[in-house]
């Protein structure tokens, strides 16, 4: 007994002594305030004359040379730890409080890593990617091709999916420098418009995965949302920039949001439009409450043709002028044939925008992969044959609209 | 001498835990690479033929109930080819034991622990295995039976957290569309519910082994209908062509999904702590495995001198593939070469043993006195 | 002779009587009073509190009383020893009574005493003596009286005050051992309650006494209890603790194996469910064994309060038992690890509280955890007059200064300060030590390797649980090995008349606590009796 307990104690010494070198170092440890952690991140097409800027620091002439494309102006928003208070607080202020959160830097480079490791050779802490919710990238950049920046952003464990990436209309860094006045913290302005947009039925969700696993998938691209600045510092919404591949094709414009979300039967609905009543002069404007969409594949001739069919709710918002008494249903009716009309003009012409440029944002062709495989694998098989079958494809729109309440007046 | 007490939940349990592992990170990429959209029937497929593999252990385990695999493959084949069989199912399941531990290792120095050596976190959960192993198996049992909940629990809260964004789309059509390299993916998926193996172990220590089958339906269905919901969570939300483009897409399902209110915004760093009791149980199960073999084989009293004496050849293998291609390389290969050994081997002595119409004693009677 | 035998061994007596009684244990007392007042004196004489009265029995016979003054009733002796020994009884006066009747007339007719009896045994005597009897020798009897009188000052019976409950009873075990087998009997008015008792300690002689229900508990367990009492061979048991630490199965775990209470009624319903009770004389602490971990989180009142309240008010004890083991080296592993895993807006914040604080996050952690620990030892020493506002200053300003120094961040301090109140919602207080203890490790680990350094601390942690056994009961029972029955009393506390069994991890002989129907048979006969439609006037 004695013995045994003696050789226990030894064991447990020999594992311990064993194990506490492992305790010696703390490898990974780095203390949250000595990150210095990135909120946002704006990628433009940098000026040729930028190259100047740049020091050898990822590459060298003759050993590691660099990259033929061209250079990129990257810009990054950190948080500045002590600034950003604790809990409600003295928040909103001055016009000077939001800019002083964060702290925002811009570099250039060759790649984005290369622009990022410029970036930490001038940085005391380290560059910190757990707190990325927004990249904003220049309709320049957009255009010629976001690989890099999506394999870079992929491969990095601390990148989350849940962050958005958007296109801007003009220069990126804008963006990252505006300071809206609603938040502390810009960036989290940024992202709360869109998330908040897709709780309004404005935006669908279209986070930096989803926007990959789109631009991945062989029947379907990727699309993007495209903003501006505005001149109180905020951000609108100004459509979805569709791509083709990496590359962006083009934008839609705000309400052809909407009809994306209604082809694709997105909930919940937000978008409102005018109808003008056929006959008079008279206008209402109707907002959408509930979508609904189903999609309908055959094979015509060997191209594909899709039947869609939507449904939409509505209710009657305003109208313009009191000349017509909406609590006569036959004018209910009215107003639900010319927006019938309406809506299936708008959503034939997105579909048709986008076929012209061979960019299937709908996912059409995961429908032919998903329920006409046999077809799928005898003549597409590949994105790109699909694209092109994209543009030779045909479809219906049938679009059905109910109105269903009108508000609070009777009439 | 041992004790006989593992009942059949706890034997499932251990089936459960064992199957499932690290192998459940990379494995809806398996899966997709095999057939697209297909990959849950592939899965599924997979499962059932590891569960071949599984019956045969299971069926040779209830004919001689108090005896493991190396002990009746003497009875069966003779004590030379029988020595032959076992040496190769010790050194198979060292191999195993160091590839897991490494595989994990690699995932966590990739993706949370980036400046860590990999030696480290190889070594510390080598040795958190090596040192469980010195337990008996009744001891064993219960590891197993306490984390099971603790496996399943955080792998469906993955699940039904992101089916919110999954779309049936990417499901369909069932079969995929190329299904060129099915044959080639479902013996990849068969390989990773080779842990199945320990049943061989466990079967002498039940405490009614006449019910050993009805365990091993439970832990195969649990075990494989986890696989294949896990595949089907991941394809629905990523589709299969994004998946061809991650290293681990169940992790970076766990990235994707956020807690309700948010809690945690992200839920990878999380999962992969709790995935280290998964990853445990399976080399606790693989190494036991190996030691057992080596002590039935040597016929020796004591397990406790292999379960440090062998560490330091399993991190050794642990350490030799090159890089992270290289490794998942020889996992597949090795996993694949290792089912003639789950699979095929078991099926020959099985075959064999009802040939030469071989039989073990039934259980003594003095075990059965307490379920009464 | 004596005398003569006493000389030639004068040295040892002086140096060690208890080892001159052990020589003598077999001396009988002889006819010669002189013989006994020189053996009683030479062994206790020496001490002041010591007292031998000489007196005449009848007023003839001469006769000696010893005793240690200050542990008997002295009232008491002097009314119903001393009285009837001088005078003889009515019945008897002017009878003469002869010498050889004299014992028997003594015992059965003038000692007015329920616990008196004749020993013959010197050794004895002198035992008795030391446990505050009282021993008459009368010159010519070969047998000495022993009279029990002990008296000794003890406090009241109190409200237990580690373990107190809003319902239930309110009676703790106090220090003598008489009094607590008396309220564990009180409670339990059975024919099966059987108490054994033996001494232990080879100087303290103290009495140990270990109660069970024939016929619920196993045999073989009081079998094994009694095997690792009787090899206990210590010179001391100052409290049941000593008893704890000898018997306990694995002697380096953190985790107690052996549970103690100061309640009664604790007492009793863990010998219901089949489990031994240990008492010490002079401990107010009952020893239960065998012990499983989930009792540790369970309290009486569990049971006297309606389930589903109680059941979710255990649920927060657990709770609190998990908190105040990971909850720090969760902080530490979030912070300087995985920041990315709590909300942007909070990082954020939590970056700022962090500014100015020079340690990295796990020395942060384990100053404020081990001053929290400093302080918390320090209020238990405090009188109680000043400990209260000690632990308020201690909490509050020390805090809010270590905060404004830069010292700590106020977010360390929320954890640390959560945690502390976790750890003291843990009923039992060795359960709570064993939890506190094993935070430190983990916030190490934490510090070196994150989330994964305290899943792989947490996994040492429950494989040791694992293998833990208490007497071979597995100690997650009845989590594992799993037992459908014991799940209705774990995390929740099912109905009453759900448990009918009695645990079965216990292996008890009588499995059934509950009679077959009740329940049914209650709601079969309930009847709306006051229904407002029966007495409609």
């Amino acid at each position: 007994m004695e013995k045994r307990t003696w050789i226990k104690t030894v064991k447990v010494l020999c594992a311990v002594s064993v194990l506490m070198p492992l305790l010696t170092g703390c490898w990974d440890r780095l203390e949250i305030e000595e990150r210095a952690v990135v909120l946002g991140v704006s990628i433009d097409v940098a000026e040729p004359e930028a190259e100047r800027e740049e020091d050898d620091i990822t590459h060298l002439k003759g050993t590691f040379p660099a990259p033929e494309r061209g250079l990129v102006r990257v810009a990054v928003q950190i948080a500045l730890p002590g600034r950003i208070p604790l809990g409600p607080g003295e928040g909103g202020g001055g016009k000077g409080a939001s800019a002083e959160t964060v702290w925002i830097i811009d570099v250039v480079g060759h790649s984005i890593d290369d622009a990022f490791m410029n970036l930490q050779q001038q940085l005391s802490s380290r560059l910190f990617f757990g707190h990325l919710r927004v990249i904003v990238v220049s309709e320049a950049l957009a255009k010629k091709g976001l690989g890099n920046v999506n394999d870079y952003f992929r491969r990095n464990s601390e990148v989350r999916r849940m962050a958005w990436m958007m296109i801007s209309k003009g220069k990126a860094l804008e963006i990252m420098k505006a300071a809206p006045q609603l938040a502390r913290v810009p960036t989290l302005y940024l992202m709360s418009t869109l998330d908040e947009g897709i709780r309004m039925g404005k935006f669908p969700k279209d986070y930096l995965g989803i926007f990959w696993s789109n631009s991945s998938k062989k029947g379907q691209e990727g699309f993007l949302p495209y903003v501006s600045l505005k001149k109180e510092q905020n951000v609108e919404i100004k459509g979805l920039a569709y791509f083709v591949a990496d590359k962006m094709v083009g934008i839609t414009k705000p309400l052809e949001i909407g009809g994306y979300m209604a082809i694709k039967g997105m909930n919940p609905a937000g978008y409102q439009v005018f109808v003008k009543l056929d006959g008079s002069s008279e206008t209402v404007i109707t907002g959408a409450t509930h979508r609904n969409s189903k999609l309908d594949v055959r094979i015509k001739n060997g191209i594909p043709h899709f039947t869609i069919t939507t449904a939409l709710e509505v209710n009657l918002e305003e109208k313009i002028s009191e000349a017509i008494n909406i609590n006569d249903p036959n004018i209910l009716k009215e107003i639900e044939q010319e927006q019938t009309e309406a809506s299936v003009k708008l959503y034939s012409d997105i579909i048709k925008k986008t076929q012209e440029k061979g960019s299937d944002i709908f996912g059409f062709g995961e429908y032919v992969r998903a329920k006409e495989p046999g077809y799928w694998n005898k003549h597409i098989q590949t994105t790109e044959r699909w694209r092109e079958m994209y543009k030779k494809m045909t479809f219906d729109v049938k679009v059905t609209i109910k109105v269903r309440r009108i508000g609070m007046k009777a009439r | 001498m041992e004790t006989r007490q593992i009942t059949v939940i706890q034997a499932a349990a251990i089936l459960i835990s064992t199957i499932i592992g690290v192998g459940v990170l990379p494995l809806p990429l398996f899966a997709v690479r095999a057939a697209d959209s297909g990959a849950p029937l592939v899965t599924f497929l997979g499962m059932m033929v590891a569960f071949v593999g599984l019956v045969f252990i299971t069926v040779l385990g209830m004919r001689f109930p108090n005896k493991s695999i190396v002990q009746y493959s003497e009875d069966i084949l003779g004590k030379w080819f029988a020595w032959l069989g076992s040496a190769f199912i010790i050194v198979f399941f060292a191999v195993l034991t160091s590839l897991a531990a490494r595989e994990f290792g690699e995932v966590v120095v990739t993706s949370v622990l980036k400046t860590t050596p990999v030696e480290v976190t190889v070594i510390v959960m080598l040795l958190l295995a090596a040192i469980s192993t010195r337990n008996d198996t009744t001891t064993f049992a219960y590891i197993h039976h306490f984390y099971f909940p603790l496996l399943l629990f955080p792998a469906l809260l993955i699940v039904a957290l992101s089916l919110n964004n999954g779309d049936v789309i990417n499901l369909q059509p069932i079969w995929g569309n190329e299904p060129n390299g099915t044959m080639k993916g479902i013996l990849t998926i068969a390989a990773l519910f080779q842990g199945s193996f320990i049943m061989t172990l466990v079967i002498p220590s039940m405490r009614r082994p006449e019910r050993a089958m009805r365990a091993s339906i439970f832990g195969m269905l649990i075990a494989g209908g986890l696989y294949v919901i896990l595949v089907v969570a991941a394809v629905s939300v990523f589709g299969a062509e994004e998946i061809k483009q991650l290293l681990w897409p169940t992790l970076e399902l766990a990235k994707a999904t956020s807690l309700p209110a948010n809690i945690l915004e992200r839920l990878d760093a999380a999962f992969l702590a709790v995935w280290v009791t998964a990853v445990f149980t399976t080399l606790l199960s693989s190494y036991f495995l190996t030691i057992q073999a080596i002590n039935h084989l040597f016929r020796l009293r004591d397990h406790k001198i292999f379960s440090l004496f062998i560490l330091p050849f399993v991190f050794i293998t642990a350490m030799l593939p090159q890089n992270i291609v290289q490794l998942y390389g020889i996992i597949e290969t090795v996993g694949r070469i290792g089912l003639s050994l789950t699979i095929g081997y078991p099926g020959l002595l099985l075959l064999i043993s009802i040939f030469r119409k071989k039989r073990g004693n039934p259980v003594g009677e003095k075990n059965l006195d307490k379920n009464s | 002779m004596l005398r003569g035998f006493k000389k030639s061994k004068t040295k040892s007596n002086a140096a060690v009587p208890s080892l001159f009684l052990e020589e003598h244990k077999n001396d009988r007392v002889t006819g010669n009073l002189e013989d006994t007042i020189t053996f009683i004196k030479g062994i206790l004489g020496v001490n002041d509190d010591f007292s031998m009265r000489k007196f005449h029995v009848f007023g003839k016979y001469p006769a000696a009383m010893f005793y240690f003054s200050n542990m008997i009733n002295q009232t008491l002796l002097n009314e119903d020893i001393l009285k009837p020994l001088m005078y003889p009884p009515s019945h008897l006066e002017g009878r003469s009574i002869e010498q050889d009747q004299l014992k028997d007339v003594l015992l059965n007719e003038t000692l007015y005493h329920s616990e008196g009896k004749s020993e013959q045994k010197l050794a004895t005597l002198v035992e008795g003596i030391l446990r505050g009897g009282t021993v008459i020798a009368v010159e010519g009897i070969e047998e000495a009286f022993f009279v029990g009188m002990r008296s000794i000052e003890k406090r009241s019976i109190d409200q237990p005050a580690t373990e107190q409950v809003i319902r239930g009873p309110r009676e703790g075990f106090i220090e003598p051992i008489g009094t607590n087998i008396g309220l564990i009997r009180y409670r339990l008015q059975s024919t099966d309650l059987r108490i054994q008792t033996m001494e232990i300690g080879r100087r303290t002689k103290s009495t140990v006494a270990v109660f069970y229900m024939e016929g619920i508990t196993n045999p073989d367990l009081v079998k094994e209890l009694n095997k690792r009492l009787s090899k206990i061979d210590i010179d001391a048991v100052l409290d049941s603790g000593y008893l704890e630490q000898y018997i306990e199965d694995n002697h380096l775990s953190p985790f107690p194996q052996v549970q103690y209470t100061e309640r009664p009624d604790k007492v009793v319903a863990n010998l219901l469910e089949g489990r031994i009770a240990i008492l010490v004389d002079g401990s107010p602490l009952a020893l239960v064994i065998p012990t499983v971990f989930s009792q540790f989180y369970q309290t009486v009142e569990d049971y006297t309060e309606r389930y589903l309240l109680m059941s979710s008010i255990r649920m927060a004890r657990l709770i609190a038992l998990m908190f105040s083991l990971v909850f720090p080296s969760l902080y530490v592993s979030i912070i300087s690890f995985n920041p990315e895993l709590i909300p942007t807006e909070f990082a954020v914040a939590v970056a700022g509280g962090r500014a100015g604080v020079p340690f990295p996050a796990v020395i942060e952690v384990l100053i404020i955890e081990i001053s929290m620990e400093v302080l918390r030892e320090a209020t238990i020493r405090l009188p109680q007059q000043v400990g209260g506002a000690l632990s308020i200053v201690g909490v509050l300003v020390v805090g809010q200064a270590a905060v404004a120094a830069g010292f700590a961040s106020p977010i360390t301090v929320v954890i640390i300060a959560l945690t502390t109140i976790g750890s003291f919602a843990t009923p039992a207080y060795n359960a709570a030590l064993a939890l506190r203890l094993l935070r430190f490790p983990l916030i190490i680990m934490a510090g070196v390797f994150g989330l994964y350094g305290v899943m792989i601390g947490l996994i040492v942690i429950a494989n040791h649980l694992l293998s833990l056994k208490s007497f071979g009961v597995p100690y997650l029972s009845p989590l594992v090995p799993g037992d459908f029955q014991g799940m209705k009393d774990l995390l929740v506390r099912g109905p009453l008349w759900w448990m009918r069994k009695r645990p079965a991890f216990l292996q008890p002989v009588d499995e059934t606590k509950l009679g077959g129907h009740t329940y049914e048979d209650l709601k079969n006969t309930e009847e709306n009796v006051l229904d407002p439609s029966k007495y409609q006037k």
